[in-house]
């Protein structure tokens, strides 16, 4: 077989992120010589999913590269893992406990992909998206704290309240009063065509204001159903600006029913994005590229082939080869513990992913008849509905993803919760209560939920812009918006362009026919 | 009766680089051997095959591994669906055999425990030559598939002999397990996914506004 150092490779990709693994597979009919490594042992980088014994490697990996101070691609800080009912039963391992580790695939960046983002049409034009299965992502709750009951100190029990999402479902709720449902359905009228002329002079004074101020202004919207309106956003501070927020939940109200009545938003089986890189690498792999993981780039260097006039990187990789290659695509390279940028400064997020013991049946209910039956709900908590045993309370919202088993992130019978909020000194301790105070407010539905499995982490977030130096690229890191968002397709476009020939147009940007229909039609016949 | 309405089964060929695998798919699918192909196949990402068996005709999606058994990167969702999984070596290359343990182990990793596994010894043929190719011997295959409870045989795509058995008893195996194919398990998507079928514009079309 071809050594690796024999061939003058046109790309070597580092790392199978999202957006690598789609230029891969953007890459994978044109011929290109490929060589793409991942310096972890799996696929998906950022976006990877872990069985439980996966995630314990690599909480003990992170902390690793954050002693060693050599995290200049990693991006996370202060992983940690806790397992409640362990410690709880010591030795005897409970009926309802953990399945085995693999029964798991817990997603390290769960995002909810709109139905109308290009990130869908992309795989449907490839053709990738026939190795994954997509579910549909249900209701949106607001979870609400409840005051304290009149002639009793004991405060009420907190509930979660669905937001309505269609028409329909606008006119049937009972949890809004009459007037308020006008407001509402003013409101999401407007927002259906927002952007044509009429609509953006009401707006345009607003822009940058955060949305909540718009709608409370022009729409007289009520604390609560701002509250509704900011949840749709999926918005991590709550204050989004109206320009942003209206194209958001233009593009919400828009994706329902692009694929199915009832939901606007899908999700990968098995652990998201995670899945879509695999099938990526997959497809490139197909398409003749070469796949080394565990391996990483040791040093580089730009000099001169000897039969081609022009510049060729020449990598050492830590597999002990070294290679060739015209081009270079990696992740942002930038060091998150001391890079401020831009306006977000030091953002990061703060994540709780937690294994419940029961299916939480309840939250998964498919509301509009017809529907395929949802396996991710939202719940939202809004800014100040958690209050801490030590008094702190929420600044910002906590978002949660509630995952059922038809995820395939865990087995039937139990469900992942994904809590998700900005980075604060009290951020953990935010999240560890508001999944108590969840699961509290969902016991009245099914028998005491109990967590079984918490991992724990920050995230940053890097640079926001791709780069190109040289025949370096190096990709933007990658968002930390819960749902998907479409910009960074563009530094995935940018990539395949540097590396495209011009004679290949822009339209056959990612549009393959099927590679099925490889079928022998004899009929074997077996008695 | 249409092909796409055929219960479809999903069947893996994995193992080491230069084993066989895609000889052996190819000699199967299309009853043509190529001696001289000795790179991996760029282009295929799997191969369709209508296989009756009881009566009851099946639909076979092949997957060849697409060069990534190399530096062993195949993914866990390669692996998903899989309902049984062919594991070949090459009879003529004790090195090849060594590494069948691993690939055992990768494949009762990420497959459901009814899976069905297959192991083939392959290029047969090279053994016969005077029986002065043979590196592995039949009773050692046996062995080894007898310890992960999986199925045996020996095959030459050169001159066919058993190419046909392995993929026949394979799927014979897979159809006598209820339990491997319970509910969608044999449909191309189980309930409560979500069709995104391309059929033109229609599936982006809002059907609703709201």
């Amino acid at each position: 077989m071809e050594s690796l150092g024999d061939t003058l490779w046109d790309v070597v990709i580092c790392g199978t992120d999202l957006q690598q693994s789609l230029l891969a597979l953007s890459l994978s009919r044109s011929g290109k010589k490929i060589l793409h490594i991942d310096p972890n042992g799996y696929y998906g980088g950022t976006e990877a999913a872990f069985s439980l014994q996966e995630a314990e490697s690599w909480v003990t990996d992170v902390a690793a590269s954050v002693a060693a101070a050599t995290n200049g691609t990693c991006p996370w800080r202060s992983a940690s893992i806790c397992k409640p009912e362990a410690a709880a039963t010591e030795g005897q391992r409970a009926a309802t406990g953990l399945s085995f580790p693999r029964a798991y695939s817990l997603a390290l960046a769960p995002q909810i992909i709109h139905t109308r983002s290009d990130l869908l049409s992309q795989l449907v034009s490839s053709c990738a998206y026939r190795q994954i299965e997509f579910l549909a992502v249900g209701s949106f709750y607001i979870f609400k704290a409840s005051a304290p009951a009149q002639a009793s100190k004991e405060m009420g029990k907190p509930t979660l309240s669905r937001i309505p999402a269609t028409r329909e479902d606008v006119f049937s709720t009972t949890a809004i009063t009459a007037k308020a449902k006008r407001g509402l359905m003013k409101f999401l009228k407007f927002v259906m065509d927002y952007d044509s002329p009429p609509q953006t002079e009401s707006w345009g004074r607003y822009a940058d204001v955060p949305l909540t101020e718009f709608v409370q202004m022009e729409f007289k919207m009520d604390n609560e159903l701002q509250t509704y309106i900011v949840t749709l956003t999926l918005s991590l501070d709550g204050r989004i600006s109206t320009k942003d927020g209206l194209a958001v939940i233009h593009r919400h109200l828009t994706s329902m029913g692009v694929f199915g009545s009832g939901f606007a938003a899908v999700y990968p089986k098995w652990g998201g994005l995670s899945e879509i890189a695999q099938v990526a690498c997959r497809a490139a792999a197909v398409g003749g590229a070469v796949y080394m993981l565990g391996t990483d780039i040791k040093t580089m260097q730009e000099s001169s082939d000897t039969h081609d006039a022009n510049l060729v990187m020449s990598v050492e990789l830590s597999s002990g080869d070294t290679i060739k290659t015209r081009m270079l695509v990696r992740a942002s390279v930038q060091d998150h513990s001391t890079t401020g940028d831009g306006v977000s400064g030091a953002m990061g997020i703060s994540r709780l992913v937690t294994v419940i013991d029961t299916p939480l049946k309840s939250l998964f209910a498919a509301v509009v008849e017809g529907s395929p039956t949802p396996a991710v709900a939202v719940i939202a908590f809004p800014v100040g509905s958690v209050t801490t045993a030590t008094g702190k309370v929420s600044e910002n919202p906590v978002y949660v993803f509630a995952h059922s088993s038809d995820t395939g992130e865990c087995p039937v019978g139990q469900s992942v919760l994904y809590f998700t909020t900005l980075s604060t000194p009290d951020s953990k301790e935010i999240l560890m209560q508001a999944m108590d105070s969840l699961l509290t407010a969902i016991a009245a539905e099914e028998h005491a939920p109990r967590s079984l499995f918490q991992l724990h982490y920050e995230q940053a977030r890097g640079a926001t812009n791709s780069q190109t130096q040289g025949l370096i690229f190096d990709f933007p890191s990658p968002s930390l918006s819960l749902s998907f968002d479409d910009s960074s397709l563009e530094s995935v476009r940018q990539a395949w362009s540097r590396i495209t020939d011009e004679s290949v147009a822009e339209m056959e940007y990612m549009t393959f026919p099927d590679r099925e229909g490889a079928m022998s039609d004899e009929d074997e016949m077996y008695t | 009766m249409s092909d796409d309405s055929l219960p479809t089964l999903k069947i893996l060929l994995i193992g080491p680089s230069g084993a066989g695998k895609s000889a052996l798919l190819t000699r199967y699918c299309d009853d043509e051997f190529d001696p001289d192909t000795a790179t991996a196949t760029i282009g295929i990402d799997f191969k369709i095959k209508k296989l009756s068996v009881r009566g009851k005709a099946y639909r076979l999606t092949l997957f060849d591994t697409a060069g990534q058994e190399r530096f062993r990167t195949l993914s866990t969702s390669f692996y998903r669906g899989a309902h049984g999984v062919i594991l070949v070596y090459d009879v003529s290359s004790r090195a090849s055999f060594r590494t069948m343990e691993r690939w055992f182990e990768e494949a009762e990793n990420n497959t459901v425990e009814d899976a069905v596994l297959y192991l083939v010894g392959a290029k047969l043929d090279k053994a016969e030559h005077n029986g002065g190719g043979r590196e592995v011997s039949p009773e050692e295959g046996r062995r080894l598939a007898k310890a992960h409870g999986a199925m045996f045989c020996e095959a030459s795509s050169k001159t066919r002999e058993n190419v046909r058995k392995p993929f026949v008893e394979l799927v014979d195996a897979i159809v006598s397990k209820p339990e491997l194919l319970v509910g969608n398990r044999v449909r191309r998507r189980a309930a409560g996914t979500v069709d995104m079928h391309d059929d033109g514009a229609a599936g982006y079309l809002p059907s609703c506004a709201c």
